[in-house]
C-alpha cells in the first residue's frame, strides 16, 4: 500500500480526507496542534512546516504521496505570520518532495485566487489570470502558493503535481471562512448587492481529492460542486439574517475593525460579497468523472444552527 | 399587512392588466432555462423576479409602444444571436426586444443582453439586471451562453446607434465586429431584427460628448424633451413599434479569420438588417399609429 502524508491533518478537511484516504492508502499527517483521538491507524506529527523536524517526518514516514492543505485561512495570528506559514511552508514542502522521493502530490488552493472583480466572466476557466491580490491584499499568500505550486508542476515533470480550486467549502467539520462568516449572528452583507456563489460540501472535496489522486492527475483544475446561487439566498438557507451596510460606511468600519482586532474579515473581502467569482469545473469532471453528492439544500442544512 | 396591502393592489388592477399578469407568468413558466432548485439559472436570472418586476415592461409592451411583431416563428431553438438596430437615447428597444421574445415566440425565450462593464459596480441596478438575465457583456460571458443554447441580443452600433441625432434615424452606423467572431466561435446562427419605432421615440438634436465625458456619462444627447423638461424629458413618445425578424443567418469560417474576411461577414448580416428596415419603412404608413 501507498503512503500518504496530509500536511493540515488535524483542521476539518484533513481529518476527513485523511478517513476517506485510509481505504486505499496508509496515511500519515501534519500539523501544528495535536489531533485528539485520531484513528489508531493514522500517524499524526505535531510539527511545524517551517521547521526541520518537518523534514524529518518525511525523511522518516517516506510518503509516495502528499497532500498539501496544511494552510492557515483566517487572520487571528497576524497577516505577516499567516504568510510566512503559507508561502515559505509551502516552498519549504515542495523542496522535500524533490529531495525524499514523493511521486504525486495535491495542493489544495481555492477559487478565491482568482479574485472577485466587476468585470469577471461566469464560469472561469482555469487560465484566467490570479489576480485576487489586486483588490484583496491580505490573501496574496493563496495566491503565491497557487503560483509556486504552478511553477513547481512545471518544473518537475516527474512528480504528478495537481493544483486544485474548489469554490466555496462547507460543512459541518470544516473551518472555512466563508463557512464562519455563514454563522454569524447577524451576517454582513453589502447593500444592492448579491453575487452568485458556487458552494461544494467537505464530504464531495474529499472525494474529489481521493479522485485527484486516483487518476494520477497532473495540471491545474478548478473543482464544483453542485451548482450557486446568490450570496442572500445562501444566507437565508443556512438560517441566518443578512445584515445590508451601505458600503461607504462598511469599509470605513471593517477596515478600523480589523485593524483594532476586532474582526477577523479584512477589508479587501468587501469585495468578495459585491462580485461573483464563478468557475468552471468541466476540465476536473471530464479527467475524473467526479459528481458530487450533496446537493446545495444539503450544503446549506449542514451549517443550520 | 403585506397580504392586506397584496389585497388591496389585487382588488384595484383591472382585470385586464390582472389578465396580462397571469399571461406573463404562464410565458415564464414555458422557458427552456435551466432554474435550480432556489429559483435562479447557473447566471443568476430568476423566472419569479421577473414574473415580479415584468409588469411595466409588458404595459409598455401592449399599450403604449404597441409592439407588433413580423415572422417571429424564424427564430430558430436553442442558441442563437439576436442582431438589431439601436436607437431612442434609452434602450427601451432592447426591453421591447426582450419581451417579445417572451411573449411571441414558441417556446418563450429569455433574451440575454450584453451589459456594459460598470453595470456591476451600480447597487441594486446591478441586481436587477443580472435577475433579468443580463451579464457583462465579455467574450467568455457570450460564448459560454451560448453554448449553453441560451439566446443572446447584441447591438453592434452601440452608443453609436442609441445615441446619434435624428436626422440620421434608421441609418446604421458602424458594426462593431466582435459578435461575428463569437457567432463562428459557437456556430450560432444570427438572426437580423429591425425595429421600427425606436428611432423616432426620443428625436435627439445633438450629442454633447464632451459634456458625457466630464459627467462619466456614455453620452450627453440633448433631445427634443431633454434636458428641457426635466425628468419628464425623458419619457419616449408614444410610437408604435414593429419588430421585423429575418431568415437566421449560418455563416462559416473561423473566429480568428482576418478582419477584412470578418468584416466582409458583419457587411451581409448589416445588409440584412438594412433590408429589413427598409421593408418596415415601406410597409409602416404612419409613425404613431
Amino acid at each position: 500500500m501507498e503512503k500518504v502524508l496530509i500536511t493540515g491533518i488535524a483542521g476539518g478537511q484533513g481529518r476527513l480526507l485523511a478517513r476517506r484516504l485510509l481505504e486505499n492508502f496508509e496515511v500519515c499527517g501534519v500539523d501544528r496542534v495535536a489531533w485528539e483521538g485520531h484513528p489508531r491507524e493514522v500517524a499524526v506529527h505535531a510539527v511545524d512546516l517551517r521547521k526541520k523536524r518537518f523534514e524529518d517526518v518525511i525523511r522518516t514516514e517516506q510518503p509516495t504521496v502528499v497532500v498539501h492543505m496544511g494552510f492557515i485561512r483566517h487572520f487571528r495570528a497576524g497577516a505577516s505570520m499567516r504568510h510566512d506559514v503559507n508561502v515559505r511552508g509551502t516552498k519549504q514542502l515542495l523542496d522535500h518532495c524533490v529531495n525524499h522521493g514523493v511521486q504525486s502530490l495535491v495542493v489544495l488552493s481555492s477559487s478565491y485566487v482568482y479574485g472577485a472583480f466587476p468585470e469577471n466572466p461566469y464560469y472561469m476557466d482555469e487560465d484566467s489570470p490570479l489576480s485576487a491580490s489586486r483588490s484583496y491584499p491580505e490573501i496574496r499568500d493563496l495566491v503565491e502558493v497557487d503560483t509556486l505550486a504552478s511553477a513547481f508542476l512545471w518544473r518537475y515533470p516527474h512528480i504528478r503535481t495537481c493544483v486544485l480550486r474548489p469554490a466555496n467549502v462547507l460543512g459541518y467539520y470544516v473551518h472555512s471562512m466563508i463557512g464562519q462568516y455563514l454563522r454569524e449572528p447577524r451576517v454582513p452583507t453589502v447593500m444592492g448587492f448579491d453575487p452568485m456563489m458556487q458552494f461544494i460540501h467537505e464530504e464531495d472535496l474529499s472525494e474529489a481529492i481521493a479522485l485527484a489522486l486516483e487518476h494520477g492527475l497532473q495540471g491545474v483544475f478548478n473543482v464544483t460542486g453542485p451548482g450557486e446561487v446568490p450570496l442572500h439566498t445562501a444566507i437565508r438557507e443556512t438560517g441566518g439574517r443578512a445584515l445590508p451596510m451601505p458600503e461607504p460606511i462598511m469599509r470605513p468600519l471593517f477596515d478600523r475593525l480589523f485593524r483594532w482586532g476586532l474582526i477577523s474579515y479584512p477589508p479587501g473581502a468587501i469585495d468578495y460579497l459585491k462580485y461573483p467569482i464563478t468557475v468552471a469545473g468541466d476540465r476536473f469532471v471530464e479527467a475524473t468523472n467526479f459528481r458530487p453528492l450533496f446537493s446545495l439544500e444539503e450544503i446549506f442544512q449542514s451549517l443550520r444552527r | 399587512m403585506k397580504e392586506v396591502l397584496a389585497d388591496l393592489a389585487g382588488a384595484l388592477t383591472p382585470l385586464s392588466v390582472r389578465g396580462l399578469q397571469q399571461e406573463c407568468e404562464e410565458r415564464l413558466r414555458k422557458v427552456p432555462n435551466a432554474i435550480n432548485e432556489f429559483g435562479f439559472d447557473g447566471y443568476g436570472m430568476s423566472p419569479e423576479w421577473l414574473r415580479r418586476v415584468a409588469l411595466p415592461g409588458i404595459l409598455l409592451y401592449r399599450w403604449y409602444f404597441r409592439v407588433e411583431t413580423f415572422d417571429i416563428e424564424r427564430l430558430p431553438h436553442g442558441r442563437m444571436l439576436l442582431i438589431a438596430n439601436h436607437a431612442g437615447q434609452l434602450p427601451f428597444d432592447g426591453v421591447m426586444l426582450a419581451a417579445s421574445l417572451l411573449l411571441e415566440a414558441e417556446p418563450p425565450r429569455i433574451a440575454r443582453a450584453m451589459g456594459e462593464y460598470w453595470i456591476p459596480r451600480l447597487p441594486w441596478v446591478s441586481v436587477a439586471l443580472a435577475r433579468a438575465g443580463t451579464l457583462v457583456g465579455t467574450p467568455e460571458n457570450c460564448v459560454h451562453m451560448l453554448e449553453n443554447g441560451e439566446c443572446v441580443m447584441v447591438f453592434p452600433e452601440g452608443v453609436r446607434g442609441i445615441n446619434k441625432p435624428f436626422p440620421q434615424r434608421y441609418q446604421l452606423q458602424h458594426f462593431g465586429t466582435g459578435f461575428m467572431r463569437l457567432a463562428l466561435q459557437t456556430r450560432a446562427p444570427i438572426v437580423p431584427v429591425a425595429i421600427i419605432g425606436s428611432e423616432e421615440q426620443q428625436p435627439g438634436l445633438v450629442n454633447l460628448k464632451g459634456v458625457g465625458r466630464l459627467l462619466g456619462m456614455p453620452a450627453f444627447p440633448i433631445t427634443l424633451g431633454f434636458p428641457w423638461l426635466g425628468p419628464l424629458g425623458i419619457l419616449p413618445l408614444p410610437v408604435k413599434y414593429r419588430i421585423y425578424f429575418g431568415a437566421p443567418l449560418h455563416f462559416e469560417g473561423e473566429a480568428s479569420d482576418e478582419d477584412a474576411v470578418i468584416e466582409e461577414k458583419v457587411e451581409q448580416v448589416k445588409r440584412a438588417v438594412a433590408d429589413l428596415i427598409e421593408r418596415g419603412l415601406r410597409e409602416r404608413e404612419r409613425v404613431f399609429t
